[in-house]
């Protein structure tokens, strides 16, 4: 069993880069619905390129971290592999096939808890 | 974390951004004009995608174009192999959440100038683990295993019973060896594999003896150990008896290309590789075998003019000297287990205490850039003092 692992053709010398959002703990909804199409949070950054992240009640505070080994973001493709110049080499066509879809150098690390927002105060008590 | 919207289609008006923003009792002159709004995609799939970390070497062979292969059998751990190196493939898990995000903006793409304005950022995929690459050494003791299944003993025998097992060509062996290109021609260059008819074959030991016998014999009557041996006077003398392709494998095996003037091919024999041959001849199958008796028939079993010598057994045959009758017997290195842990369980147990010198040949193969003889059997081994000779034995209770 073996499957290869290429960039896109094009893509070798500029490889969209991607980011990752690292938060501690898991995100949920208040009901169990799926999460797809839903609205996370804003995503602000100081003057002084701060990230500020605001998830409902919730303020976090984070930096940016350069990766020191990047991720390659791979997709598995069914099928034979579009790459044809890896195709020559490759002896054996293998049926499994992975694209290196973006890499990944930086990400916004939120490592510190976060921190409530007060709103809606009643205005009258 | 809750509220999050209940619509599936997320507008993020500029209103609810700034309310936000005051009761996080932040400024708006502080922060950007550019609002991020994270959303969840519409087709998040967790499953899609897989992260893998990657080293310079492996990210430069992406880049340039290279092939790069993950191998894996139903029975190995996968691994990713380059051109020339294996790594094998960890998962790492996180108990934090990894929201991926294509487009994302980091704070010095965006300007301090401009109007307020949202822009929609969406996460593809939520990841609580990626996979790592660690350097390992190629697994290709399978290789060994997999040819020794049909073993090669000449033209004559292949239509024979035991000669109908599987036979390997270099694609086959790609395809089952978790190893890189360079590493899998290194491995059938020192397990002495040859290619006959387009298959990786390796040679039954008799086999090897007889071709051995009669080169031998053709040196001995032409002087060839002093002037070397003409490759293509040797190969027309032999081709009757043995296909071409093995007879000029023997001599690459067991001899060096003379660099000379002359365009032909001459090599010199090599004396410790032929000597080795014939102890292995002896000691193979036979057990303990005296050592002094050993010395004497060995160097009488070797061409005339060559000269044995116990440095050319280093890594095929122990030795016990202490003992009443000294004794020699039959120990290949290759023949060791891969595994670092089951390696050196393995020899403590065929005998609990080595000298440094003792041990070396039958783990340096182990070492890598990073770990040599001496960090091996620090961390592998514990050092006594043994009549003042520094020993290593286990660190752990064997159980026989």
């Amino acid at each position: 069993m073996s499957a290869l692992l290429s960039s896109r053709p094009g893509d070798r010398e500029n490889c969209p880069e991607w980011a990752i959002i690292d938060l501690q703990g898991e995100l949920e909804t208040r009901n169990p619905v799926p999460l797809s199409g839903k609205f996370i949070g804003d995503l602000h950054f100081t003057k002084k390129d701060a990230p500020i992240f605001i998830i409902g009640h919730h303020i976090l505070y984070g930096k940016i971290v350069d990766l020191e080994k990047p991720f390659a973001v791979l997709k598995k493709c069914q099928g034979e592999p579009e790459n044809l110049e890896a195709m020559e080499t490759n002896v054996e066509p293998s049926k499994n096939h992975y694209e290196v879809e973006a890499l990944i150098k930086k990400k916004i690390l939120f490592k510190t808890r976060p921190k409530p927002i007060i709103a809606n105060v009643p205005k009258k008590l | 974390m809750d509220d999050v919207e209940s619509e599936n289609c997320v507008v993020r008006n500029l209103e609810d951004v700034e309310s936000v923003l005051s009761f996080a009792k932040l400024e708006r002159k502080d922060v950007k004009p550019t609002v991020q709004c994270v959303i969840f995609s519409q087709t998040l799939d967790n499953d899609s995608i897989k992260l893998l970390e990657l080293d310079s070497t492996v990210l430069k062979c992406l880049t340039v174009g290279d092939r790069v292969v993950i191998r894996g059998d139903k029975d190995d751990s996968a691994v990713l192999c380059t051109n020339d190196k294996t790594y094998e493939i960890k998962e790492a898990e996180t108990s934090n959440s990894l929201l991926i995000i294509p487009d994302l903006k980091f704070g010095t793409d965006l300007s301090n100038e401009g109007e307020v304005h949202v822009t929609y950022n969406q996460v593809t995929s939520v990841l609580n683990n990626y996979y790592e690459l660690r350097p390992c050494k190629p697994k290709v003791k399978k290789m060994k295993e997999l040819l020794e299944k049909n073993l090669y003993s000449g033209k004559e025998c292949e239509q024979d019973e035991q000669h109908q097992g599987k036979k390997y060509t270099y694609s086959d062996l790609l395809d089952v060896i978790q190893a890189s290109d360079t590493e899998i021609t290194q491995a059938l260059h020192h397990i002495k594999a040859c290619l006959i008819d387009g298959y990786w074959r390796l040679l039954d030991f008799d086999f090897q003896t007889q071709i051995i016998n009669h080169i031998m014999q053709l040196c001995d009557e032409n002087d060839w150990l002093n002037s070397g041996i003409p490759m293509e006077e040797c190969c027309q003398t032999l081709e009757e008896l043995f296909p071409r392709s093995v007879i000029e494998h023997m001599i690459n095996c067991y001899c060096d290309k003379r660099m000379e003037e002359t365009n032909e091919n001459v090599y010199k024999i090599n004396e410790d590789k032929v000597c080795r041959f014939f102890a292995e001849l002896l000691l193979r199958g036979s057990g303990q075998f005296n050592y002094k008796e050993f010395l004497q028939v060995w160097q009488q079993s070797v061409p005339d003019g060559m000269k044995t010598n116990m440095c050319q057994l280093e890594g095929l045959a122990l030795t016990n000297l202490d003992c009443n009758i000294p004794v020699i017997w039959h120990f290949p290195v290759d023949d060791l287990p891969e595994d670092i842990n089951e390696r050196f369980d393995f020899l403590f147990r065929t005998r609990e205490k080595w000298t440094r010198d003792d041990i070396t040949p039958y783990i340096k193969d182990l070492v890598t850039e990073k770990l040599d003889v001496g960090a091996l059997l620090t961390r592998h081994a514990r050092a006594s003092l043994q009549n003042g000779i520094k020993v290593f034995n286990s660190r752990k209770p064997l159980n026989k």
